[in-house]
Order: C-alpha cells, then sequence, then structure tokens
C-alpha cells in the first residue's frame, strides 16, 4: 500500500462515518420544515419547499406545555446537577484526604454498586417513593443524583488526590476547619473535574426516559423526553411539529455540549480508563 | 446512560500514611483523631444515606419481594419460590430473553469493531479533526426520544429514506421497525448509530497510550498497515476492548429506553426486550413480586455472563 492510499483510505472512511452520523438528523431537521403534507409525501420530498417555521412557532408559542416540560427539565437537571457535584465532592474529598473509619471499604462499595445492574432497584424505590408520598414528584430524580453518584465520588477522589497534601495541612496550619479548607483551598484546584461531572450529569438527567415515566403521572409535572411523547398523542397527524419539539429540546445539551466539548471527551475518556 | 467508572490508574500516586504527630500535637492526638473522625463522616455522610436508602434497603426489599405476591394494594404476601417457578414457564418471559440475547448479539460486536476502526482512522492530527469527532458525538447526547424522530426519518416504511435509497438500487421497500424479522437488527443499527461516538473516544484514548516505538519496530520489520493494526495496535487495545465489550453488553442486557421509545416491544412483541417486559409486569400490571423475581434473574445473568467474559478475557486481552 502506498503513503498517500495509507492516508487516504481512513480518511474516506471518516467522512463517509461522518455523514451517517449526519445526515439522519438533516433529514429529521428538513421533516420539522415541512408542512405535513410535504412531510408524509410519496416518494420523499428532501427538502422542505416553502420552509415552514410555523412548526416552531407552533411548539414555542401555542403550545403552552412545551415550556412547562422544558422548565421542568431545566429544574431537574440544574438541581441534579448542583446536589451531585456538591456531594460527590465532599465524598470524593473525605476519601481521598480524611480520616474515615472503613474509607477502603466504603470506595470498594462505590467501585462495585458500578458494576450493579439498576434494574435490581426499581421495583423497591417506587415502593420507598411511594410509602414517602414522592410519586409524581421531581424528587425522585433528583435525589439519586443530589446524595452522591459513584461515578462522580471515583472522579472527584482521584481529582484531590492529586493536589499536594502540604496544601491542605498548610491551610490546616492557619486554623482553617476542614470544610473552610475543602470550600476555600481544594475545590477550586478541582474545576475541570467539576465539569466533567456536570456536564456527564445533566447529560444524564435531560436524556432520561425510565424514571420519568415510572415516577410521574401528572403532565405538567413532565420532563421534556416524556413530554414530547405524551404530545404525540395530541398532535396525531401533525407529525412534524412533534419532531419540531423533539429537535428544540435537543437544544440545551447541544449548546452545552459545543461550550463545553473538552470536558465531555475527559469524562468519557476517564469513565472507560481501565483499572 | 449511566457512566462507569474503573478507573485505577497504575502508578497513581495513593494518598500517603498519615505523617507522624509532631510532639506538639501527641498530647491531644486522640481526641484530634475522633474529632478528625467526625468530619470524615460528616463529609462522606450523603452517600452513606445514598448507600442505606437508595441501595443496600432496596436490594434486600427486592429479595424480599421477590418471594411474595404483591399489587401495592394489599400488603405483600409471601409465596416462597412461587413467582420463580412461574418464571421457568413463561413463554413471553424466556422470548424477551431471546430477544435481548439477538439484539446484543448483533449491537456489541458491530459497535466494538466499528469504534475500533473509526478510533484508528481518527488518531492522527489532521485539520477538521475536532469537527469530525464532534459529529460523531451528537447521537451520544441525543435523548432516546429525539433519536426515535431522526430513526423514523430513515425507517418510516411510507416516507423514510432508508426506502426511498433502497428504491434507487431497484430493491423492495422493507417495512423495518414494524417487521418482526427487522425489527431487532433495525433496533441495533439506531443503537450502534447513537452509541459509537462514545465508545470510539474511549478506544482513541487506549490507542494514545501506545507507545509509539512499537509501531516504529513494526516498520523496521516491514509490517504494512494491515500486520501492524492486527499485530500493533489490536493487542495494545485488547484491555480497551475487553472493557467496551463489557459495558455494552451490560447496558444492552439492561436496555430499556430505547425499545420504549420506538417500538413499544412491537410489532406483536417482537422487540420486547426483558427490561421492558420488567416494566410492563410492575408498572402497567402491578405484579411487583414478579417483577421482582424478572430483576434478580437477569441481575444472575448479567453476572453470570460477565464472570465468563473475564475468564475468557485471559486467553486474549494482553496486559503490560
Amino acid at each position: 500500500m502506498t503513503e498517500s492510499r495509507r492516508k487516504v483510505v481512513p480518511v474516506l472512511f471518516l467522512l463517509l462515518g461522518a455523514a451517517v452520523m449526519a445526515v439522519p438528523f438533516l433529514v429529521t431537521v428538513a421533516n420539522s420544515l415541512k408542512t405535513f403534507e410535504q412531510y408524509i409525501s410519496v416518494p420523499p420530498q428532501w427538502l422542505p419547499n416553502p420552509v415552514e417555521w410555523a412548526n416552531y412557532g407552533e411548539v414555542l408559542q401555542r403550545e403552552p406545555l412545551f415550556w412547562r416540560f422544558a422548565m421542568n427539565s431545566f429544574v431537574v437537571a440544574g438541581l441534579s446537577v448542583v446536589g451531585c457535584l456538591l456531594t460527590s465532592s465532599m465524598v470524593g474529598f473525605a476519601l481521598a484526604r480524611l480520616r474515615l473509619p472503613g474509607r477502603q471499604a466504603l470506595l470498594a462499595v462505590a467501585l462495585g454498586t458500578m458494576a450493579l445492574p439498576t434494574v435490581i432497584t426499581i421495583v423497591p424505590s417506587f415502593v420507598l417513593y411511594r410509602q414517602l408520598g414522592w410519586l409524581d414528584t421531581h424528587a425522585p430524580l433528583i435525589l439519586p443524583y443530589s446524595l452522591g453518584t459513584a461515578f462522580g465520588i471515583f472522579l472527584m477522589r482521584q481529582a484531590f488526590l492529586t493536589i499536594p497534601r502540604e496544601l491542605l495541612e498548610a491551610a490546616t496550619v492557619d486554623g482553617a476547619n476542614p470544610w473552610r479548607a475543602f470550600w476555600r483551598t481544594q475545590l477550586p484546584l478541582v474545576r475541570p473535574q467539576l465539569a466533567t461531572l456536570g456536564v456527564f450529569t445533566f447529560m444524564a438527567s435531560w436524556g432520561a426516559v425510565l424514571e420519568p415515566t415510572i415516577y410521574l403521572t401528572s403532565e405538567e409535572k413532565f420532563t421534556l423526553p416524556i413530554g414530547v411523547i405524551s404530545l404525540q398523542g395530541q398532535y396525531m397527524g401533525n407529525e412534524q411539529i412533534v419532531a419540531a419539539a423533539a429537535l428544540l429540546s435537543l437544544v440545551p445539551m447541544l449548546i452545552i455540549f459545543v461550550a463545553a466539548q473538552r470536558y465531555f471527551i475527559r469524562g468519557v475518556v476517564s469513565s472507560g480508563l481501565k483499572g | 446512560m449511566t457512566p462507569v467508572d474503573l478507573d485505577v490508574r497504575p502508578g497513581r500516586r495513593e494518598d500517603r500514611a498519615p505523617s507522624p504527630p509532631s510532639p506538639r500535637r501527641a498530647g491531644s492526638a486522640r481526641r484530634r483523631r475522633r474529632h478528625d473522625f467526625g468530619w470524615g463522616l460528616l463529609f462522606a455522610s450523603p452517600y452513606l444515606l445514598h448507600i442505606v436508602a437508595l441501595l443496600a434497603w432496596p436490594i434486600a426489599a427486592s429479595l424480599y419481594l421477590a418471594l411474595t405476591d404483591y399489587d401495592l394494594v394489599r400488603s405483600p404476601s409471601f409465596i416462597g419460590l412461587e413467582n420463580f417457578e412461574r418464571l421457568l414457564h413463561d413463554d413471553a418471559f424466556w422470548a424477551s430473553l431471546g430477544h435481548t440475547a439477538y439484539f446484543a448479539i448483533l449491537y456489541v460486536p458491530a459497535q466494538t469493531v466499528l469504534a475500533l476502526l473509526l478510533a484508528v482512522a481518527l488518531n492522527r492530527t489532521l485539520r477538521g479533526m475536532g469537527f469530525i469527532r464532534a459529529l460523531y458525538f451528537i447521537p451520544v447526547i441525543s435523548s432516546w426520544v429525539v433519536v426515535a424522530f431522526v430513526a423514523d426519518s430513515l425507517f418510516n416504511p411510507t416516507f423514510g429514506a432508508a426506502n426511498a435509497i433502497l428504491d434507487v438500487f431497484g430493491l423492495p421497500a422493507q417495512k423495518w421497525l414494524q417487521d418482526s424479522a427487522l425489527v431487532i437488527p433495525t433496533l441495533a443499527a439506531v443503537a450502534v448509530w447513537k452509541g459509537v461516538g462514545y465508545m470510539m473516544v474511549i478506544f482513541l484514548a487506549g490507542l494514545q497510550a501506545i507507545p509509539p516505538e512499537r509501531y516504529e519496530a513494526a516498520q523496521v520489520d516491514g509490517a504494512n498497515g494491515w500486520q501492524r493494526l492486527r499485530h500493533v495496535t489490536m493487542p495494545g487495545v485488547s484491555g480497551t476492548t475487553f472493557l467496551v465489550v463489557i459495558l455494552s453488553t451490560i447496558t444492552t442486557l439492561q436496555a430499556f429506553e430505547q425499545v420504549y421509545v420506538m417500538t413499544e416491544g412491537g410489532p406483536n412483541g417482537a422487540s420486547e426486550l426483558t427490561v421492558l417486559y420488567l416494566f410492563r409486569q410492575g408498572f402497567q400490571f402491578f405484579h411487583m413480586g414478579y417483577a421482582s423475581a424478572i430483576a434478580w434473574v437477569l441481575c444472575l445473568l448479567i453476572l453470570l455472563l460477565t464472570l465468563a467474559q473475564l475468564w475468557l478475557q485471559r486467553r486474549w486481552v494482553h496486559y503490560d
């Protein structure tokens, strides 16, 4: 194989793959800009003509529930991120730097739960939240993140271990209690890992389908993914409007991704490093 | 998607043993230690609560519920192993396991091979690589609801793009997700489309950890592109490959959202995966005991499969 072919083949493969990745999205975007007649026309009419921006207008201006769903999603994902960052860094800090009976055991449990299939806890968690009277509230969607996740704790522990211990000792000698030392001298140094954990938590919470399906029953409490599903029933015969709603639900995630791409990549890499 | 982190980087400095107490501190060392434990407990308390309330208790409750008949209205009545006996003769359950296995057999190898090839192709410095990598990542950040619409624009039997492409080549139109023979392969293809970017990035990190000297040595030995892929790259990323296979197997066996959103198990139950079956039993028919039994059997299968893969890895995974 010649040197030039060696370079061309992988690049062609990549571009072909990128097209396979992008084209379905573009077709969907085009669909969301069609009238219903164009949307279902056979053979398919690839480009919307005329471009029907009204579908987006319909979702954003005439569908009050869409804004309700979006607000719910922002509240749920926002609180999940804030809670997860706070608690995961606290626990990660304890595992890295504080005296704690059974510290190694706690770390082992956290690692072990990552291998635990989540299906095992679906039914009893539902029973638990029902007894607490939390069904049809957002609490069951936020609480698991707010009490710290295994991924987050581990990520933060590794982060705190890279900070020289002397820094913490200096802060303690200066009379700061562990909380102040943690908050003032340690947390600012792990911002990249906090960003990584934040974008990952947001992604998981923003896109979740199973938990909202199980825990929420009234439509005005729905988050975007299941809200869009519920709109499908309402707009029977106007699927292009629901396609517009689905694509709109991706926009916040897309903005975060564009702004924080390197943290996403870092998060994926740290989720894949072999033990 | 729950990211799984198995990161224990070799060579990373573990925390040192506590420094010996200075003479000044020695007198109150004991009280100080107790005081320190207090802070440690305080910092760790959220996760301790998590373990007790959201893990230990539910697991114990699940084990108990699996031995009961429970419909959420009357209190659970103990029936011993009856749920498990019923499972043995439940054709729908076995069918769901079959669908799940079929899905996994198509999805896991396809995604692993494609992700590796893409990572090898992407592992070079070239203008626009960041943009290409970002394109592969957009499906990863999309929720399954968005993906369902994208898939529909492709695989809709009447106006989808896939049939239009088949038509160009003079091939007959297919019903894709509405065809009980094609539904699982179509779902697997969509799942690969959504997940391949994630695994590609994991492979990319693995590739960059291979020492360049090995490629130089292979070059000196006159190895061609394929030989280098086969004898340097593949052994070099075998550990990563193993991880990718384990991760995707575990997530596939627990797949729920994709089928719930895209097919609801149809047509005629042809894509009813086990977790969807569990969901129906538990949250539509309120057979909470039976659903718990399904969860335990599924967990056991996941455990056995993971152990089998761990055992098999000794034959093909090379660690440095």
